[in-house]
């Protein structure tokens, strides 16, 4: 369990977070907001990259400001956004075995860590490749693997959908999808309604650094969404037009309309 | 922001055309070199740094702040002259001048940077015959610094996420630590300088040989003046020290 207790986060004098508490756990979180309504800040602050100005981040118990990124590493993995903003070894394998060998973890355990992250993202059999040469959506689950193979109970996507086309996002999407199932929890930083309304099970709404709504998926669409300066996926108004209600797939939408 | 030394002020430094305080940084580093003197070396950085708050209304103080990074050359030279020349006091005041004629070099150039904003004294350069492509290039390096900062940051946050520990180990370690976050970084560079080529030329750089500038700069009365001014004393100074033997001392026999 993530805890945020009344997070405040300033840069420089100016108030970024203005006072957040959040429960996190085993689900798919989706946190959205417009640019520049802490987000991102808000993500940093689970894994100990920045520490709270006030109020504190509670991480199965341990405080972020008493551990080091390293140490909470283990716990919480944090996807960037570029996923070339990480890559530098030669080999895909060896991309992936770095987090794990800086944990200390012996050989034999930094191979099995690897051979597994890199098939939980379906890219068994990519060891020798180099990691600039993959295409967008190979880089991204490759970006996931690399946090992955360290084992972390918590995930942070930042974006991990952003620029990839149809096939690569639904590579991503499975992705996401299996981690949950096996145990992950997720939290999905990111401006795709779509991606939002298929995948999550709660969203945290940020503005101006503080949750303007935190709840189940369905109750967040009911809101205003343009107001915030979100779309309504286009699914959800066809399925208003069509009389079929709340929706989460086409699939769903086809089996209502069929009925 | 980093390396952003302009500081908007309404002086006559800022509004005298570039290329007058370009060749004026010229002169006064020349002036600084002819003399060893003390008894010139000091008032001259003196003189320095008051035309700075006279004429460019910038303050002491922040002037002072920006020769910090020369603190611990200046100490050295300080501590050693007296160690090695006798008799010591002079050895010490030697160190003292010399110290300032250091100073003095930086000071002249930071006055040129904070009075100048960064196109116009490219522009300025650019007009005494430097190649645009030159000037251009070092416009761009300039503007990059701050976002190529911005990456590294990212980066490092990224690489951390993953298990590195930055701040631990012996400096054999540190260094082999860098290199997960200059990687990432060169490649980043190195494809953004790409883009900017490829943007630059869908914009026809370098189309036509002659260019002409949107932001124009010209020699008014004032600055011919001014540089009617520095020119003299410059030759006054060089009178001084040349035909009157002023401002020379004998170090070493």
């Amino acid at each position: 369990m993530i805890r945020v207790e009344s997070l405040h986060f300033a840069y420089d004098g100016r108030e970024v977070l203005r006072g957040i508490d959040l429960v996190f756990g085993e689900e798919i979180l989706a946190l959205v907001g417009p640019n520049g309504s802490g987000k991102t800040t808000l993500a940093k602050h689970l894994n100990g990259l920045l520490k709270p100005t006030r109020g504190r981040v509670l991480v199965d118990g341990m405080d972020t400001r008493e551990h080091t990124v390293a140490e909470l590493s283990r716990k919480v993995g944090y996807v960037f956004q570029n996923p070339e903003h990480m890559f530098f070894e030669e080999t895909v394998f060896k991309e992936v075995a770095f987090g794990p060998k800086n944990l200390g973890l012996d050989e034999s355990e930094v191979e099995e860590r690897v051979r597994w992250a890199l098939g939980a993202v379906g890219l068994g059999g990519f060891e020798e490749r180099t990691p600039y040469s993959l295409s967008g959506g190979e880089k991204q689950r490759l970006a996931i693997a690399c946090v992955l193979a360290m084992r972390p109970k918590y995930l942070i996507l930042d974006e991990p959908t952003t620029g990839l086309d149809w096939k690569a996002e639904r590579s991503v999407v499975e992705t996401i999808k299996s981690l949950r199932e096996d145990g992950h929890g997720i939290l999905l930083i990111t401006h795709d309604m779509d991606l939002v309304l298929e995948l999550a099970e709660r969203v945290v709404l940020l503005e101006d650094g503080k949750k303007a709504f935190d709840g189940p998926v369905e109750e967040f669409f009911s809101l205003d969404l343009e107001s915030y300066g979100l779309e309504r996926p286009e699914l959800l108004v066809l399925a208003e037009k069509l009389g079929a209600g709340f929706v989460r797939s086409v699939e769903e939408l086809a089996g209502r309309v069929k009925q | 922001m980093i390396y952003q030394f302009y500081v908007e002020r309404d002086s006559l430094l800022h509004s005298l055309d570039p290329r007058v305080k370009i060749i004026g940084m010229l002169i006064g580093i020349t002036s600084l070199m002819l003399f060893n003197d003390p008894k010139a070396l000091i008032p001259l950085f003196l003189f320095i740094l008051l035309s700075g708050r006279v004429l460019g209304k910038l303050g002491i103080g922040e002037q002072l702040r920006l020769l910090k990074p020369l603190l611990f050359i200046v100490l050295l030279t300080v501590l050693i002259w007296p160690l090695v020349y006798k008799p010591r006091l002079i050895g010490l005041l030697l160190g003292v001048s010399f110290s300032l004629r250091l100073l003095g070099f930086g000071l002249i150039t930071f006055q040129l940077l904070m009075t100048t904003r960064q196109r116009e004294l490219i522009l300025g350069f650019v007009r005494l015959g430097l190649p645009y492509e030159l000037g251009l290039t070092l416009t761009i390096a300039l503007r990059y610094i701050p976002t190529l900062y911005g990456i590294a940051s990212t980066i490092m946050d990224a690489q951390r996420s993953r298990g590195l520990e930055l701040d631990r180990g012996n400096l054999l370690e540190r260094i082999r630590k860098t290199v997960p976050i200059l990687i990432p970084l060169i490649v980043a560079s190195l494809k953004t300088a790409h883009e900017l080529s490829i943007a630059l030329e869908s914009r026809a750089f370098g189309a036509s040989r002659r260019r002409t500038f949107y932001r124009d700069i010209s020699m008014k009365r004032r600055d011919y003046l001014a540089l009617g001014i520095l020119l003299t004393c410059f030759a006054s100074l060089f009178y001084l020290r040349f035909v009157l033997g002023f401002g020379h001392v004998v170090i070493y026999r």
